[in-house]
């Protein structure tokens, strides 16, 4: 190796790869805008992306992979637990954990809207099909909904019933898995349920859903419509 | 007297500060791996979450590197140009300056006061505090190095890493509404840092001491270093794109990513061989081994650490399965440690003794606790593995919950509070060893 030889290896080196990845992120910057959405990021949207930078939510949880380890991943949270799951865990986070704690972060009612805004326009960034175990979510309340082309499958998904409840093997572990429930209860009896937990079985764990007689209804048509 | 400029000094400082800010990163690092293994009760979580300790355990870590960096400059500068710094006095401010800065910071955290950003949370206007630190340094240092006019490559390549390392930091001030943006400039500050201005720093820094401990020819050195350099800035910019996978960018970045970082443990590499010739055919009668025992094991775990686990999950068709994960954390700490802290480390047992006015010193103390270190990192990082390969099968590949995983993974975080505590014995051995060095024993040992 000659003296010249090495420095030609230093600022050759150097320069191709400086123009290229200058180039690239030119390119990136254009092509990003469809990537992301980004006629879509509302005022809401940003100002829930400053609510999630003011509660450090990021030093616990990756968005985009990105992040800290020590809660899941946020990038698909509004597919997996959609606007009023998610509010439900930030307003008592004590119900939803179990042997690792989330702290109780006072968001008011407004900064909760609009962080929810932020995840759900984050939900829709195409990562070439990251994170994989969330990938399988995007067919089940899809798929519920071609169903029956069902308000009440939208209702399932918004209302955080996935939280804990499986519909074709996704969803959460907590409560029993839904995607055969209409062969096993009747319309009314679904209706008892989410009336109230407890008055089919004493026992029961889950709490009553926050939703009006009529939505009541329509996820009572949907679920007894599984069969 | 050895040593050459008086000015050299304000080193001292610098090294302390470094040194119990490290002690206080491992603490706090314990602390983490405690959050994971127990059940916290709810009332603490909430006054002090985890999301908390984590950006204190991340910035001191940050804080004490550079500090330990800028110290060292100050040491070296004023041997490789042959004068005195240019204003120690504006050495002192900016130290002051630039502690200040992070003791608000974290006590700032601990109060919710932060950016929100991971690793970079400094929130305005302290950010701009350290931009203004950052400057003083490389005025003072620019200044020594233009007015003595002889420039050397060392010189250029640690001047340049460092004009680098601040200018990257600004990518961190303006707020990006678009969070694929954000994350995509935020791999300007993090990824090149580690992967490309800090390895500039870290190789000027390497070749000095190693020119000095063994007196091989500088030429040979430098050319070895152009060629280092080269490699190091082009496989590390274009290999930024090992980040920009999934979050949102085009398809190519999965290309150019995997491409260009998958060459990035070759400088390393040469590190590695480097060092190890110039050890081997080394011309100087240094006393004591201890400096070459950091040298060489500094090198490898550089290797180890950022070559060979980073290229583990460098490809996107295994970082799809590992992104995120517990992998991501083994990395990052050995890495970290193999690359920087053993530098430092390094740096502290070259300067020092120099410092203390010791011709040769006691080495016992400091060998044990490097390989005490040592030892205990790799052991973290394997158990980090563990757990982060556990995460990766449950969670990614079987598609269970995430909390599903946690539990497997559970056994390993208990493990992993038990390094932690074995670091903070090794940690604190080095700390006192390097702050009362002692005189060698007539006798005890010649290299
Ligand atoms: C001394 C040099 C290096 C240091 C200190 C370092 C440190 C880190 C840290 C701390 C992270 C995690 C950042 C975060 O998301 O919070 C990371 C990520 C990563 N590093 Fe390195 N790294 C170094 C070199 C390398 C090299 C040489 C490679 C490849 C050959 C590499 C490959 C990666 C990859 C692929 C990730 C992303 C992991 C993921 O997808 O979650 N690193 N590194
Ligand atoms: C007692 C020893 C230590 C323990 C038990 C420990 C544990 C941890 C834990 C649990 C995390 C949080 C991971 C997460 O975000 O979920 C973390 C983050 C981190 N620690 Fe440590 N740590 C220790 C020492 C160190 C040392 C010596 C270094 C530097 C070499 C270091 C560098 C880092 C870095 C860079 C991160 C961010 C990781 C990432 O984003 O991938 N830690 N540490
Ligand atoms: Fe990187």
């Amino acid at each position: 190796m000659t003296n010249k030889l090495a420095k030609l290896i230093f600022y050759l080196g150097t320069l191709i790869s400086l123009v290229l990845f200058l180039a690239l992120t030119f390119d990136t910057h254009r092509q990003i805008q469809t990537l992301t959405h980004a006629d879509q990021l509302s005022e809401q949207v940003v100002a829930g992306k400053r609510v999630w930078h003011k509660y450090n939510c990021n030093d616990c949880h990756t968005i985009l992979g990105f992040g800290s380890y020590y809660g899941p991943d946020m990038t698909k949270v509004y597919w997996r637990r959609g606007s009023e799951g998610i509010k439900a865990v930030i307003r008592s986070p004590e119900k939803f954990t179990t042997w690792r704690k989330m702290p109780r972060l006072p968001l008011t009612d407004k900064e909760l809207e609009d962080l929810v805004a932020f995840l759900q326009w984050t939900s829709e960034i195409d990562t070439q099909g990251w994170p994989p175990q969330d990938q399988k979510l995007r067919g089940a309340p899809g798929r519920a909904v071609t169903l029956g082309v069902s308000p009440g499958a939208v209702l399932f998904q918004e209302k955080g019933c996935f939280a804990c409840h499986r519909l074709y093997g996704t969803g959460g572990q907590q409560g029993p898995e839904l995607t055969h429930v209409g062969s096993r209860l009747s319309y009314e009896t679904i209706e008892k349920v989410l009336t109230d937990p407890r008055s089919t079985n004493p026992q029961a764990t889950m709490p009553p859903p926050m939703v009006s007689h009529e939505e009541r209804d329509r996820l009572a048509a949907f679920l007894a419509g599984m069969k | 007297m050895l040593l050459a400029y008086s000015s050299q000094r304000v080193a001292y400082p610098y090294f302390l500060v470094a040194l119990l800010l490290f002690l206080l990163q491992v603490v706090v690092g314990t602390w983490l791996a405690l959050s994971y293994a127990v059940t916290m009760p709810q009332w603490l979580v909430d006054i002090l979450p985890f999301s908390t300790t984590r950006a204190i355990h991340t910035n001191l870590l940050v804080l004490w590197l550079l500090l330990g960096f800028m110290g060292t400059t100050y040491f070296m500068i004023p041997e490789e140009t042959e004068r005195e710094i240019f204003s120690p006095l504006l050495a002192y401010l900016q130290l002051t300056l630039l502690v200040g800065t992070g003791v608000t910071a974290i006590v700032g955290f601990l109060l919710g006061w932060t950016k929100g950003k991971p690793l970079l949370e400094i929130p305005f206007p302290l950010d701009y505090l350290v931009v203004a630190g950052a400057l003083i340094f490389l005025f003072n240092v620019g200044m020594t190095v233009i007015q003595a006019k002889q420039w050397t490559l060392i010189q250029g390549s640690l001047f340049g890493g460092l004009v680098f390392l601040a200018v990257m930091y600004l990518f961190n001030l303006p707020f990006y509404a678009n969070l694929s943006i954000d994350w995509y400039y935020w791999w300007w500050v993090i990824h090149l840092w580690v992967e490309g201005a800090w390895e500039l720093v870290a190789a000027a820094l390497t070749a000095w001491i190693l020119i000095k401990i063994t007196n091989v020819p500088r030429e040979l050195v430098e050319k070895w270093l152009y060629v280092e350099l080269g490699l190091f800035l082009f496989t590390g910019i274009a290999g930024t794109g090992h980040h920009y996978y999934w979050l949102g960018a085009p398809k190519y970045w999965l290309w150019v990513g995997g491409f260009f970082s998958a060459l990035e443990p070759l400088p390393i590499l040469l590190m590695v061989l480097d060092a190890w010739h110039y050890i081997r055919n080394r011309r100087a009668g240094l006393n004591g081994r201890l400096i070459f025992t950091l040298a060489v094991g500094m090198s490898i775990l550089h290797f180890v650490g950022a070559g060979f686990w980073g290229f583990a999950h460098t490809l996107p068709q295994i970082n799809y399965y590992t992104h995120g994960s517990q992998v991501t954390v083994a990395h990052g700490h050995l890495a970290f440690f193999g690359a920087y802290v053993l530098l430092n480390i390094m740096s502290f047992y070259y300067a020092m003794p120099r410092l203390e006015g010791l011709a040769e010193f006691d080495e016992r103390r400091g060998t044990l606790a490097f390989w005490w270190m040592s030892i205990t990192m790799m052991l973290m990082t394997l158990a980090f593995s563990v757990a982060g390969v556990l995460q990766t099968y449950v969670e990614r590949v079987m598609g269970l919950g995430y909390m599903t995983a946690q539990a497997q993974m559970r056994f390993w975080f208990a493990i992993l509070v038990v390094l932690g505590l074995s670091l903070l014995g090794g940690v604190i051995l080095t700390v006192v060893d390097l702050l009362t060095l002692r005189p060698a024993l007539a006798g005890a040992k010649k290299a």
